[in-house]
C-alpha cells in the first residue's frame, strides 16, 4: 500500500483528503493536533488504512525527526499534502506580531521543512508526489488577508522552483488552490460577504471540500506523471 | 566510512546513468565527481537512512563540504 501523509487531516480539506486516498487504496498517515469525531471514525472504520500522528507545526524544530519516525514507522511516503494551515485574519495595521509570526511559521515554514525530509526517502525511491495547498487568494488577493495570501502565495512559488529541483528523480510538486470551501476556517464569513463570494461563481454555488479532494486524488495518482510545478483551482470558476 | 560513500556514490550513478570520475579520492571535488547537487541529496538522504544521523542538520551553522575527503570527515566526526 502506497504511503500518503496528510497535514491537518482531522478536520475540514484534509480530513476530505483523507477520506479519499483511503477510497483510492492508499495508507494515509494524518496528522494534526486534535482528535475529531470524523477522524477517529475513519480510524475505527478503516483501521489498515489511515493512522493517527499528532503533531503540532509550531514545533519546527522537532519536524526533522518527526519526518525520519513517520519514514521509520510506515515506510517511504509515496506522497505529501502539505494542507494543514491557520487562517487568522485581520487588516495589516492592527494584525499582531504573534499572529503575523505564527502564520509565517505554521503555514509557511513548517511544510518547507516538513517537505525537506519527506523528500529525501521519496530521492532514494526515485518516486513521489508532492502537493502544496495554497488558495486563489495568493493570486487574487482578500480583504484582511494579507499575511495569510503571502504564506499561500510562498507556498505556490515553492511548488515551482521545488519541482524543477525534484523533477529528475520523478518526484512531482504540484499546488491546489481552493476557493471558498465551507470549513472551520471560513466559518466567520457569512452573510453578505459569503453572498458576494457565491455570486462571483459562473456556476452559481461554491466548490467543496470533497471536489477539491478530487484534484488531490489526481495529483497524487500514477496518472499525473507528467503533470509537475503547475496549480489546480478548484473555485467553482470564481476567479476566472 | 569512506568506503561506504564511495559504494553509494557509485550505486546513485549507475541507477541514474550518471558517469562518476575514475578515481574518487579524498580531493575530489564532490559537484565535479559526476553527482550533481541532486545526487549529493540522494546521497545524503541514503546515509540518513543507513547510518540514522544526519550531521548537517546536527550542525549549528550550515557548511557544505567541497571534497569528498571534508565529506567522509563529516561523517567519521559524527558518528564517532
Ligand atoms: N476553507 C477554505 O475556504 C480554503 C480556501 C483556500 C485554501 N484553503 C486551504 O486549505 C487548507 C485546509 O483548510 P481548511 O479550511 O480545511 O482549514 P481548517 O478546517 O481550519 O483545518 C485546518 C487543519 O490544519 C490543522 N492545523 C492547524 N494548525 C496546526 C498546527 N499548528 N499543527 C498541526 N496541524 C495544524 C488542523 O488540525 P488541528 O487543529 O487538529 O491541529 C486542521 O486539521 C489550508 O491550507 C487552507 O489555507 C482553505
Amino acid at each position: 500500500m502506497k504511503i500518503i501523509i496528510v497535514t491537518g487531516a482531522t478536520r475540514g480539506l484534509g480530513l476530505a483528503v483523507a477520506r479519499q486516498c483511503i477510497a483510492d487504496g492508499y495508507k494515509v498517515v494524518a496528522v494534526g493536533r486534535t482528535m475529531t469525531e470524523e477522524l477517529a471514525f475513519l480510524l475505527q472504520q478503516y483501521s489498515e488504512c489511515i493512522d493517527f500522528e499528532r503533531y503540532d507545526f509550531s514545533d519546527t524544530e522537532g519536524i526533522h525527526l518527526f519526518a525520519v519516525q513517520i519514514t521509520k514507522k510506515y515506510g517511504r511516503p509515496w506522497g505529501l499534502v502539505n494542507n494543514a494551515a491557520i487562517g487568522r485574519d485581520g487588516v495589516l495595521a492592527t494584525l499582531h506580531e504573534r499572529d503575523i509570526a505564527d502564520l509565517i511559521k505554521i503555514n509557511i515554514e513548517a511544510p518547507i521543512l516538513l517537505t525537506k525530509y519527506i523528500l529525501r526517502p521519496m530521492l532514494i525511491n526515485r518516486c513521489g508526489r508532492i502537493i502544496n495547498v495554497s488558495s486563489i487568494i495568493a493570486t487574487s488577493g482578500f480583504n484582511g488577508l494579507s499575511v495569510y495570501g503571502a504564506t499561500k502565495a510562498a507556498l505556490a512559488g515553492f511548488t515551482k522552483s521545488l519541482a524543477r529541483e525534484v523533477g529528475k528523480a520523478g518526484i512531482t510538486v504540484n499546488t491546489l488552490a481552493p476557493g471558498y470551501m465551507e470549513t472551520d476556517m471560513t466559518s466567520a464569513l457569512q452573510g453578505d460577504r459569503l453572498e458576494s463570494v457565491r455570486r462571483r461563481s459562473p456556476l452559481g454555488h461554491l466548490a467543496t471540500v470533497e471536489d477539491a479532494a478530487y484534484a488531490v486524488s489526481y495529483l497524487l495518482s500514477e496518472q499525473s506523471s507528467r503533470v509537475t510545478g503547475t496549480t489546480i483551482t478548484v473555485d467553482a470558476g470564481s476567479s476566472c | 566510512m569512506k568506503e561506504k560513500i564511495i559504494n553509494i556514490i557509485t550505486e546513485i550513478a549507475s541507477d541514474s546513468g550518471w558517469e562518476i570520475v575514475a578515481n574518487l579520492n579524498d580531493d575530489t571535488v564532490l559537484l565535479e565527481s559526476g553527482l550533481d547537487s541532486l545526487g549529493f541529496a540522494i546521497l545524503v538522504a541514503r546515509l540518513e537512512e543507513e547510518l540514522l544521523l544526519d550531521p548537517f542538520t546536527m550542525m549549528d551553522e550550515p557548511v557544505y563540504p567541497r571534497t569528498l575527503g571534508e565529506f567522509v570527515k563529516i561523517y567519521e566526526n559524527c558518528s564517532s
